[in-house]
């Protein structure tokens, strides 16, 4: 069995390293200090497990689980986390893999053998419950084999088509298998809702203009594209970036 | 554990009288008396002439009666405090109703002996010796149920409002965040193996810390101990965040000696380390810095800002309100805290006075 150590403190990686190699049939894959590289380093290593810290600077320990489902074969994730209370109720209820630290090594064994992969829903109902109702810093798109993340920053709006989203973004667009309505959801901070289809980040709207015909239209910075503004979304849109230039 | 208990305090029921020698009870004492004066006079007659002549003669003979019993209460009070509740109040009121019957036995002693020589003041002193007692007695009665009631309920209040005080302290106190435990019990077991020197100081640290926190609420030290604690709680996170902690000390002017409630910087410390350093993959410096112009002292902390504005919004305020209000307790109206916030830093500036002792 191969596992990744993932954590941003250096003496919890050596400790679990430490347990790990007295254990007969694990085997090291590699270590991350951070979500994204351990993203990285699972693409290239394949490993079985990942031994993941729930509380990391940048991307959290459930982000990085939430990303690694865009693989085809996702590696089984073990949480370890020092003491978040509401991180701990959500996985005893959820019965979820995670460790404690200290961990002790009956305990990590144990894990290790019983280790599964985590549903994507179960992973939603976990964000929804600890601390992350933060919005995710990344999108992650998915490239065949390859993982790709977008920073949100770099959004400018997702579109919503047959079955997949497209992602709008300063470097191109790339796929990805997510609901509108859950994003518009997570990212109603700076992202607003102009169409059952459209969702676009307030940042990159130049203007809106109105045609012949009285359809609204948002005008996007730094480029030519128009998007269409719903009937049904038109008065919520225009309150919302009437009330934000007046502040 | 158990704690010490004085033999002579079997009183701890709920026996809440004040003390009656003070001078802000005698006010109330004579405050009371003459509302009940007033209440009496008022209500025996519509206004007459004899009105004023009605209140003063009403509020001498019940300011004697108030002034005895308080007085009474005064010199019983040690005894009082060792009866059961119950029994307390019963003979507090005893006392008060006997402090009446004399001043009320006294009053017409008085007037039969020599007001009846004065014609205008024969209405004053009464003139059916058994029945002027029984009505001084029942009015008192009633009065001194009343007073008593009062003084309870005040200083059970008063009390309840202290110990909240108290309580509030010790539980802005013991603080330490279990995340913190955790994470550093979590290091020292790694350390134990790899590096057993580092994992024995460490211990030490830890136990110098927890030993901050757990001591005695209302703690004054030195500065300079204060800052110990506070570089005592770097060097364990240090341990865990290596490179990505550094924390720069500009302390040159700060007058070491001055005392300050204990634990007012370490806490400061460990919020930047949570909200400023944690959150960055980079890691950031913290910096702590103290300025003196001889009288006030300014002692800041602050720390770069993660973009992840949710994460800050959270804890900061908690821990901030905790030390604003002990600040408050240990100089009332002569400290402050102050937030300055830019894009990029958070700091936490405290000020307050230079004290050499505390009494």
């Amino acid at each position: 069995m191969r596992v990744l150590i993932v954590d941003d403190e250096a003496p919890a990686r050596d400790r679990l390293k430490r347990l790990l190699s007295e254990m007969e049939d694990c085997e090291l894959s590699g270590e991350a200090g951070n979500g994204e590289q351990a993203l990285q380093l699972c693409q290239q290593q394949h490993p079985d497990v990942l031994l993941l810290d729930v509380r990391m600077p940048g991307m959290s320990g459930i982000d990085v689980a939430q990303h690694l489902n865009a693989l085809e074969d996702p590696p089984a994730v073990i949480f370890t986390t020092a003491y978040d209370e509401y991180a701990l109720d959500a996985f005893e209820a959820e019965a979820i893999g995670y460790l404690l630290k200290p961990v002790r090594k009956e305990k990590l064994s144990k894990a290790l053998r019983h280790a599964a992969r985590i549903s994507s829903t179960r992973i939603q109902q976990l964000k929804q419950k600890t601390q992350s109702d933060a919005p995710r810093e990344h999108i992650c798109a998915r490239l065949g084999e390859q993982l790709r993340l977008i920073p949100v920053a770099q959004i400018r709006y997702f579109i919503a088509e047959q079955k997949y989203i497209t992602v709008h973004h300063h470097k191109g667009t790339d796929l990805i298998d997510e609901s509108l309505k859950d994003l518009s959801i997570e990212f109603d901070e700076d992202f607003v809702r102009i169409h059952r289809n459209a969702l676009v980040a307030e940042r990159a709207i130049a203007s809106i203009e109105r045609d012949a015909e009285g359809q609204y239209k948002v005008l996007l910075r730094d480029s030519d594209v128009t998007l269409p503004i719903s009937r049904r979304h038109s008065a919520a849109v225009l309150r919302r970036l009437r009330g934000k230039s007046d502040d | 554990m158990t704690q010490p208990s004085a033999p002579a305090q079997p009183a701890q029921t709920s026996f809440h009288l004040p003390d009656f020698c003070a001078g802000n009870t005698t006010l109330a004492v004579v405050l009371i008396v003459e509302l009940v004066a007033l209440v009496l006079s008022t209500a025996r007659q519509p206004f007459h002439n004899n009105f004023w002549v009605d209140l003063a003669s009403t509020s001498l003979f019940l300011l004697w009666q108030g002034l005895i019993s308080a007085a009474a209460l005064c010199r019983a009070r040690p005894y009082l405090l060792r009866l059961p509740a119950s029994r307390a109040y019963g003979a507090a009121l005893l006392l008060m109703l006997l402090a009446a019957l004399i001043v009320a036995e006294a009053v017409y002693q008085l007037g039969n002996r020599f007001g009846l020589g004065f014609g205008v003041m024969s209405d004053v002193f009464p003139s059916s010796h058994a029945q002027f007692l029984l009505r001084t007695l029942a009015i008192s009665f009633i009065v001194s149920c009343l007073a008593l009631r009062y003084f309870h309920v005040s200083t059970e209040w008063r009390r309840s409002v202290e110990l909240e005080a108290q309580a509030r302290i010790r539980a802005l106190q013991a603080r330490i965040r279990p995340h913190f435990l955790f994470n550093s019990m979590n290091t020292i077991a790694s350390l134990t193996r790899s590096d057993p020197e580092r994992a024995e100081e460490a211990v030490e640290d830890l136990a110098d810390l927890f030993r901050a926190n757990l001591s005695e609420a209302r703690a004054w030290i030195p500065l300079k101990e204060e800052l110990e604690i506070a570089r005592i709680y770097q060097r364990i996170e240090q341990l865990r965040l290596g490179d990505r902690l550094t924390v720069k000390w500009e302390i040159a002017e700060l007058p070491m000696r001055t005392l300050v409630p204990s634990l007012l910087v370490q806490p400061l410390l460990e919020n930047a380390v949570y909200h400023g350093i944690e959150p960055l993959p980079e890691g950031g410096t913290i910096v702590i810095a103290g300025g003196f112009d001889g009288e006030r002292i300014e002692l800041s902390v602050s720390n770069p800002l993660s973009n992840n504005i949710a994460n800050l919004k959270r804890g900061h305020g908690i821990a901030l309100d905790n030390i604003q209000q002990r600040l408050e307790l240990a100089w009332p109206g002569n400290a402050r805290v102050e937030l300055q916030q830019t894009d990029e830093l958070y700091r936490v500036v405290l000020h307050f006075p230079y004290q050499e002792r505390h009494e």
